[in-house]
């Protein structure tokens, strides 16, 4: 009995443990090395993702490496935590920087609040702090936010959900994670719209997590549809994971096409989606130009200049009609990092 | 695959000699019949809170197909893992060996694998091949004529071009020109290997899917394979071994993964019959269940047989049950472990093949944390992390369970934290009243 609950403890402990110590992975270091030789010194900025396998932090990395190369004398060190809900990772991530002495440190917060320490952490070492894709609970000492309005995208997929349904019908939100702003943010918008211009929309569930990977995120929304496959007309899934997950759901309880489905962010399957008709709308960020402002802003203010304390990188909705105009494709397969 | 195999009890012999015939049987029928018992409790107890909700969504056809659905993946790799805790050792690194054969899948089918091994190069590397040839000669004749441009122009201003780009102009020029030709007589060649490649592609494509799903169980072995051979060689317990292989495998499914996700084409790349294999869609169903439960069944009938008639499995429980007697007794240890690993190793991969059927997709990170879900089914089944106990039976009812649990508390609207909070106390009460049930007889 004792050595049954001390091996379950250990497994616990070295699990989490080790989800914690070993998470930092991942790191690129891209520099302009002969602009560096040609003058003096060149500025070491942290850029600090929520994760690194999903594409939409590829096309941030793009940006902000564009960024590194286009502002000259700048290298970029590109390192995230392992999975999207791993807080302690991120926030040993954002340690080992301070101690390394980088000059600036750009991060995509996992958690509003948790990752405040480790900001504070950072500013009492001088080390400035640009906060990019996700907010966090206190902005007064960064020095800019750069970050799509998520509200505004959350209330932009509400009105194309009302649009494709005709002003009514029952419909689910499917959130994503406890504790991320982002989307946390875009939940927000959606159900403050709905309720305040759409009277005639009834929400049926919105209190279910999908969890961050697509897997689990299939499962949970496998779990509802079938719960609700005799009344659900709209769907709406807060980011691309999870959207994933929830579009292989629709189509396995053959609910897809008649259960108007909108995502966020976009992935090939989700396009795919949106060509033959099973997802009704992909509201898009601009995860390149994220990653460009989010650099800009940091050297910016460490070269002296001016930065505006908030950067709205912008959001559209794609739909059938208009996903083939050349800006929204630029938006729906956006560049993305590759060495 | 009823009650469990009784060379597993080989080493409980002394304890139970008191007992009587009659007694033994009905503890072996209880230890097989406990976790049934549980899942029948939990069933049931869903489908009452279900029902008083005024619905029937719980019991209904599609719903438990969903949740045949949600167990077999997880099932497959437990059946894996409860060899390889009957035989005393822990699996900590299952979960990130399944994403990495699902990643190895999907880089198989996306890479068009038949054509890599049969041809060495597949259509789609080639093409990209002679599209970047085709640039760069683009790019060189451009270069050229600019050359040529600042020639004309140090020709008319020779002072000015002293600093300009002309300078070394003669070799350069020469050498761009040299360039040009070399990629002009390669340009032909590489797009009739695009062509050449595409008729064979023709020929050799179909049997991608086959070598695709070849490789990924092979990789589930060699992962197994490793982890037997560290740990039977360096003589490490099996917890930190594959605590390290853990994050190892990570590792391996990001760098063929690129850090991203692999999506082979769907409507091009993947067969019908691997999209539909886990598909609850009625077109994919074979007499009401996706193929991929009835694999999973199959399975564990297999692997009941082999538990309960093998020689192997007599040397399994002898290593979980006490080591050194087992190796006192003439078994070999060092190999009996590595193919305990290895033949969960093929389990692993299976389910790879699951986890990759699930959204076709090969996503590296999926497998953090699965490793405890297998685990738990195990356990809850009642299964023993001391070794010599489990079985097939058990583990497989522990995983339904688990399902149950957490397709019941969303269809009841519970929210996350409740669910998690139940599955916790569900895993400590089945173990609890396991042991406390076994002491009982043993007295």
């Amino acid at each position: 009995m004792m050595r049954i609950f001390r091996l379950t403890l250990l497994t616990l402990l070295c699990v989490t443990g080790c989800s914690g110590s070993n998470a930092p992975q991942g790191v690129n270091r891209n520099s302009d090395k002969s602009a560096a030789s040609r003058e003096g010194k060149t500025l070491r900025i942290a850029v600090i993702p929520k994760g690194t396998t999903h594409e939409y932090w590829k096309s941030v990395h793009a940006g902000a490496s564009q960024a590194a190369k286009d502002l000259e004398n700048v290298e970029i060190i590109w390192k995230g935590p392992m999975k999207e809900d791993d807080r302690e990772g991120q926030i040993s991530v954002v340690t080992d920087f301070v101690t390394e002495k980088v000059d600036g440190i750009c991060l995509a917060p996992l958690d509003a609040a948790s990752l405040m320490n480790s900001v504070e952490l950072s500013l009492d070492n001088q080390i400035p702090v640009v906060i990019f894709d996700s907010g966090l609970e206190d902005h007064a000492k960064i020095v800019s936010y750069v970050a799509t309005d998520n509200v505004a995208g959350g209330a932009a997929a509400a009105r194309r959900l009302a649009e494709v349904l005709g002003g009514k019908g029952n419909v689910i939100l499917l959130r994503y994670n406890a504790g991320s702003d982002s989307t946390e943010q875009r939940e927000r918008g959606f159900l403050e719209t709905l309720e305040t211009e759409f009277p005639e929309i009834n929400i049926l569930s919105s209190d279910q997590y999908s969890g961050v990977t697509p897997e689990e995120s299939l499962q949970k929304a496998t779990d509802i549809l079938n719960k609700y496959r005799n009344e659900v007309n709209g769907l709406f899934a807060v980011c691309e994971p999870n959207a994933t997950g929830a579009l292989g759901a629709l189509e396995e309880t053959e609910l897809a096409g008649k259960v108007k489905f909108i995502a966020f962010d976009s992935n090939e399957m989700l396009i795919h989606g949106l060509q033959v008709g099973h997802v009704h709308g992909i509201v898009l960020q601009n995860p390149v130009n994220m990653g460009y402002e989010a650099v800009r802003a940091m050297v910016r203010h460490l070269r002296g200049e001016k930065v505006e304390k908030r950067v709205n990188t912008g959001e559209v909705v794609a739909t059938k009609e208009n996903m083939d105009d050349p800006d929204i494709q630029k938006l729906l397969v956006p560049e993305q990092y590759d060495d | 695959m009823s009650t469990q195999p009784q060379p597993s009890k080989a080493a409980d012999t002394s304890k139970a000699k008191g007992t009587s015939a009659g007694r033994r049987h009905m503890m072996l029928l209880g230890s097989a019949l406990g976790p049934f018992l549980a899942l029948g409790v939990v069933i049931f107890f869903f489908a009452a809170a279900d029902a008083l909700q005024g619905s029937d969504t719980f019991l209904s056809t599609p719903n438990l197909r969903a949740l045949s659905k949600q167990i077999a993946p997880i099932a497959v790799a437990a059946l894996g893992m409860t060899i390889i805790i009957i035989a005393g050792g822990i699996d900590l690194s299952a979960g990130t060996a399944i994403a990495l054969c699902a990643t190895v899948l999907a880089w198989s089918l996306k890479e068009d694998v038949a054509m890599l091994i049969l041809r060495g190069e597949n259509v789609a590397g080639a093409t990209q091949k002679w599209k970047e040839g085709s640039e760069n000669l683009r790019k060189v004749k451009r270069k050229i004529t600019q050359w040529q441009a600042a020639a004309s122009l140090a020709k008319e201003k020779p002072a000015a071009a002293k600093k300009g780009p002309a300078r070394n102009q003669p070799q350069t020029l020469e050498k761009q020109r040299a360039l040009q030709q070399q990629l002009e007589t390669e340009l032909p060649r590489l797009e009739q290997e695009v062509k050449r490649l595409t008729a064979d592609s023709h020929r050799f494509s179909r049997f991608t899917p086959w070598i695709a799903i070849g490789l990924t169980v092979l990789a589930g072995c060699l992962c197994g394979f490793l982890n037997g051979t560290l740990i039977s060689y360096l003589r490490v317990v099996p917890f930190i071994v594959t605590l390290g292989t853990m994050t190892f495998f990570l590792g391996l499914a990001k760098i063929l993964a690129h850090e991203s996700t692999v999506r082979p084409d769907r409507s091009e790349q993947i067969p019908q019959w691997l999209v539909n294999f886990l598909s609850i869609r009625e077109t994919a169903l074979i007499y009401g269940f996706p193929a991929g439960v009835w694999l999973a069944i199959l399975l564990s009938l297999l692997l009941a047989a082999i538990l309960r008639y093998s020689i192997f499995s007599r040397y399994i429980f002898a290593l979980g049950s006490n080591e050194s007697t087992a190796r006192l007794c003439g078994i070999n240890v060092i190999w009996n472990k590595i193919a305990v690993y290895t033949l969960a190793g093929l389990f692993v991969g299976v389910a790879g093949i699951y986890q990759f059927s699930l959204l076709s997709a090969g996503n590296p990170t999926s497998g953090i944390g699965l490793e405890l879900k297998i685990i738990a089914a195990v356990v809850i089944g009642g299964g023993s992390l001391n070794g010599g106990r489990g079985s097939v039976l058990g583990t497989i009812t522990g995983a339904a369970i688990m399902a149950v649990i957490a397709s019941g508390c969303t269809l009841l609207g519970l929210s996350n934290p409740i669910q998690e909070i139940i599955i916790g106390v569900i895993i400590v009460v089945a173990v609890t009243v396991d042991q406390v049930r076994r002491t009982r007889l043993a007295e």
